[in-house]
């Protein structure tokens, strides 16, 4: 059985989809945000859509350079992009935090030059979170204050007399059932023998981002059914790599990689193993919101926490023995400093254990396919 | 027994710094007229004290604790220490040595760094690389920028400094005050605990009295600046952002600012200009370039172009309440913290900045902006845009946009940035 042209998948090819335009026509909100620490359980209780921003298939960032200098990400840049040309003209909502200086600062710009823009007259409502850089008690206690927040502005913005505890609970269920189907597919992936290559299993995050989750779950149980009778992908002639780094929104960068030899075995990406990796833990009946918030601050980090690096290591470290990994890649898209330095650290830490390790950078959109499908073929063969 | 060379040879780089800045002044002394320049005249002679006893006290063997230019120097006097300010050492060695830092910015490149973090952290880094640098902790507040978050825990995870960070969230509320007032309290207790001293509080309410009454003077001469002429020369602005690092909590500091208060003053009466005319006025909203020290003085002289201000000359906080209880002075110090100059901008939406230089603008008679956009600073990468437009709409001057990295020539050299600020200024006039 075949995953090609998949319609789940096939989702993750464009921004808008048949499931958003089917929501909004029974007057539902989508909610779009960029970063993973937002709680997508509350949006979700407060029945909106969370979607998460990418610019899937943009090529060219024109409009977006006139407001972000070229020492910016290329991908925020292009999501800006995407924007000023009407490409999120379909949200009722954004959402940012400052997950990264590049990020953070759409909110002003998205206000000023896309909500704002001549003919556009549909109000979009924009929430801000304050996330901690550092993981401490009085850290967690800071970003529960937020959450809190978000969800009296929430209620406020869009009516709703009461985000209900048990409206909390249900969305947790269905997260965490959701993450599951998410670890399920990862493991028919790190396995020895295949059922899917890494730029499928990409596939399917970003698809996952983009609809409501209960429709999700009920593909990702189909696709579960179509692995599981799916024949094993022949690996054995390829090296087996764990991807790590900046985010990866297109298999444009991973079937570069796949293509030259690699089989992303895991990964650690925020379209992947950063985001399915804990679950919502419901120590508390009373406070759902405080349990969403607790996975959110302390799962497994991006390095925008400063003082995380060691447990980020650790689950290298662990993955690499899990996935069987020959090599790791790292990447990050030009101008991320975070992704830029943890790598930096990465790549002397995994070269100590003497496990291979490539660290490249790259533009998002696939501007020099031919100097990275070098480096990257290099390195296949050196391991 | 204590190992005097031993001792101070942890923080080589201040002995480079101190070396430079003496022969610098050397120059100043032997060269320039006895009233040209005096900022730089006596802001180099006030940090060459400072400089001798920071290498003096690590002599002694006293702790060296590093820091971010976000944590004022001053809040580390209440401890007998050595402070270090991480991105102070790149950027003043840039600034008086020719490729003053080069050497680090490469050395930790090739480590692996990547080339568009900041290099007021990547000089430091590569001395610490080195071994230059022997810290016995280093506090950095989780502000301004990506490059903070970034670049601090390689001296945790790579070199084994302890790292303190007070988180400074986004922001500004009085809930961001008091949270990151118990920040601060808590990451000086662990300081204290790191090198063995206990925090003395007395101690550093004296200081924080004498920073109040630099406060004033600097808001004295700040309001001289709206004169034309400006009575202050553009040199003082690189020598201001120098003191607020090097002389931060000294009576050197106190003295630079009360000289430089009474020549404005003298200048303002005579309405005399520094360089002899001033043609152009201009608000440099963000850095200067530093590694360029002679930039401020040919913009005065052979342009006539003031620079009023930049970043580090615009932002003043409240004095600090030393006269109530603990609580209210590291309220007053969390708040001084988070007005500092960038991390005010940085943390918070920027539509304060733009209205702040809209308003600057207008009160100082500004002709023009000329906005640096370094490398390193991702977070007013999106900013230049909308200040432009607001200030051709609201205020009908231009502005410059100069890509550059304020700390390394290699990236835009002198001269092309001194071309661009040429004909930009021959456009103007």
């Amino acid at each position: 059985m075949s995953l090609e042209n998949d319609p789940f998948l096939n989702i993750s090819n464009s921004i808008i989809n048949p499931y958003i335009e089917d929501w909004q026509k029974s007057n539902r909100k989508v909610v779009g945000f960029y970063c993973t620490y937002i709680p997508e359980e509350l949006l979700h209780a407060a029945e909106l859509l969370p979607f998460r921003i990418r610019a899937t298939g943009t090529k060219d960032t024109d409009l977006g350079d006139i407001y972000m200098v070229r020492f910016t990400c290329s991908f925020v840049r292009a999501t800006l992009d995407l924007a000023l040309r009407g490409g999120y003209d379909f949200l009722d909502g954004f959402l940012v935090c400052n997950s990264c200086d590049h990020s953070r600062r759409m909110f002003e710009l998205f206000d000023l030059k896309v909500f704002n823009r001549e003919g556009f007259s549909k109000k979009v409502s924009q929430f801000y979170l304050a996330l901690p850089h550092v993981i401490t008690d009085e850290g967690f206690e800071w970003y529960k204050k937020e959450v809190e927040e978000l969800k009296e502005e929430l209620e406020k913005a869009y009516r709703i007399k009461e985000i209900k505890n048990e409206k909390l609970m249900e969305s947790i269920k269905i997260f965490n059932e959701n993450r599951k189907l998410l670890r399920s597919i990862h493991e028919l992936r790190i396995q020895e023998k295949p059922k899917l290559t890494g730029s499928e299993f990409l596939q399917i995050n970003i698809a996952n981002s983009s609809i409501q989750k209960d429709i999700a779950n009920q593909e990702l149980n189909r696709i579960i059914n179509v692995l599981k009778n799916r024949k094993p992908i022949d690996v054995s002639n390829k090296k087996r790599i764990l991807l790590v780094g900046s985010i990866v929104d297109n298999i444009d960068f991973t079937q570069l990689i796949e293509n030259s030899g690699a089989f992303i075995a895991s990964d650690f990406l925020c379209f992947g193993t950063r985001n399915f990796n804990d679950d919502v833990q419901l120590v508390n009946y009373d406070d759902p919101l405080g349990n969403i918030t607790k996975r959110l601050y302390y799962r497994l980090s991006c390095p925008r926490m400063m003082d995380d690096h060691l447990r980020r290591l650790d689950f290298l470290k662990e993955e690499i023995n899990r996935a069987k990994v020959d090599g790791v890649l790292l990447q990050r898209i030009n101008n991320c400093d975070l992704h830029g330095c943890d790598n930096m650290l990465f790549t002397h830490e995994l070269k100590e254990l003497d496990i291979p390790v490539l660290n490249i950078d790259r533009e998002f959109y696939q501007s020099d396919t031919t100097r990275l499908q070098t480096r990257i073929e290099a390195f296949i063969e050196m391991i | 027994m204590v190992n005097r060379v031993e001792m101070e040879n942890r923080i080589i780089p201040y002995k480079m710094l101190y070396e430079a800045v003496a022969s610098t002044q050397g120059l100043v002394d032997g060269i320039l007229p006895e009233y040209g320049i005096p900022s730089l005249k006596f802001g180099l002679g006030h940090i060459k004290s400072v400089m001798e006893d920071f290498i003096d006290k690590a002599g002694e063997g006293l702790p060296i604790i590093g820091h971010h230019f976000s944590f004022p120097t001053e809040y580390l006097y209440c401890f007998d220490c050595v402070p270090v300010c991480i991105e102070g050492t790149s950027y003043f060695l840039a600034a008086l040595l020719p490729n003053g830092s080069e050497p680090y910015y490469d050395l930790i490149t090739h480590w692996g760094h990547p080339f568009h973090t900041c290099t007021s952290q990547k000089g430091t880094m590569g001395m610490t690389l080195d071994d230059l640098f022997k810290f016995d902790a280093i506090i950095t507040p989780t502000a301004p920028c990506d490059n903070t978050y970034a670049s601090y825990p390689f001296f945790k995870y790579h070199k084994e400094i302890p790292l303190i960070m007070p988180d400074l969230p986004f922001l500004k509320a009085e809930k961001s005050y008091r949270y990151h007032a118990e920040e601060i309290k808590l990451g000086l207790e662990r300081i204290g605990k790191i090198i063995g001293q206990e925090p003395d509080y007395n101690k550093l309410k004296q200081i924080l009295e004498l920073e109040n009454q630099v406060t004033n003077l600097q808001l004295e001469i700040f309001e001289l600046k709206k004169a034309t002429p400006c009575p202050v020369e553009n040199m003082f602005n690189v020598m201001a952002a120098a003191a607020q690092i090097y002389l931060a909590g000294r009576k050197e500091k106190l003295e630079f600012y009360k000289t430089m208060l009474e020549i404005a003053k003298n200048r303002y009466k005579k309405k005399e200009h520094h360089a002899g005319e001033e043609k152009i006025r201009s608000i440099w909203p963000y850095m200067i370039v530093f590694f360029d020290l002679a930039m401020g003085e040919w913009l005065d002289r052979h342009l006539g172009m003031s620079i009023l201000f930049d970043i580090f000359n615009y932002n003043f906080a409240d004095p600090i309440n030393i006269k109530s209880d603990l609580e209210t002075m590291f309220y007053g110090m969390a708040k001084k913290a988070m007005e500092a100059p960038m991390t005010k901008q940085s943390a918070e939406f920027y539509y304060p900045f733009i209205e702040t230089c809209v308003q600057l603008a207008k009160d100082f008679s500004a002709d023009c902006f000329i906005f640096t956009s370094h490398i390193g600073c991702k977070q007013f990468g999106s900013v230049p845009q909308i200040l432009r437009e607001a200030l051709r709409d609201e205020v009908g001057i231009p502005m410059l946009l100069v890509d550059l990295d304020v700390g390394d020539a290699r990236f835009a050299s002198e001269k092309i940035i001194r071309d661009k600020i040429k004909m930009f200024a021959q456009t103007l006039m």
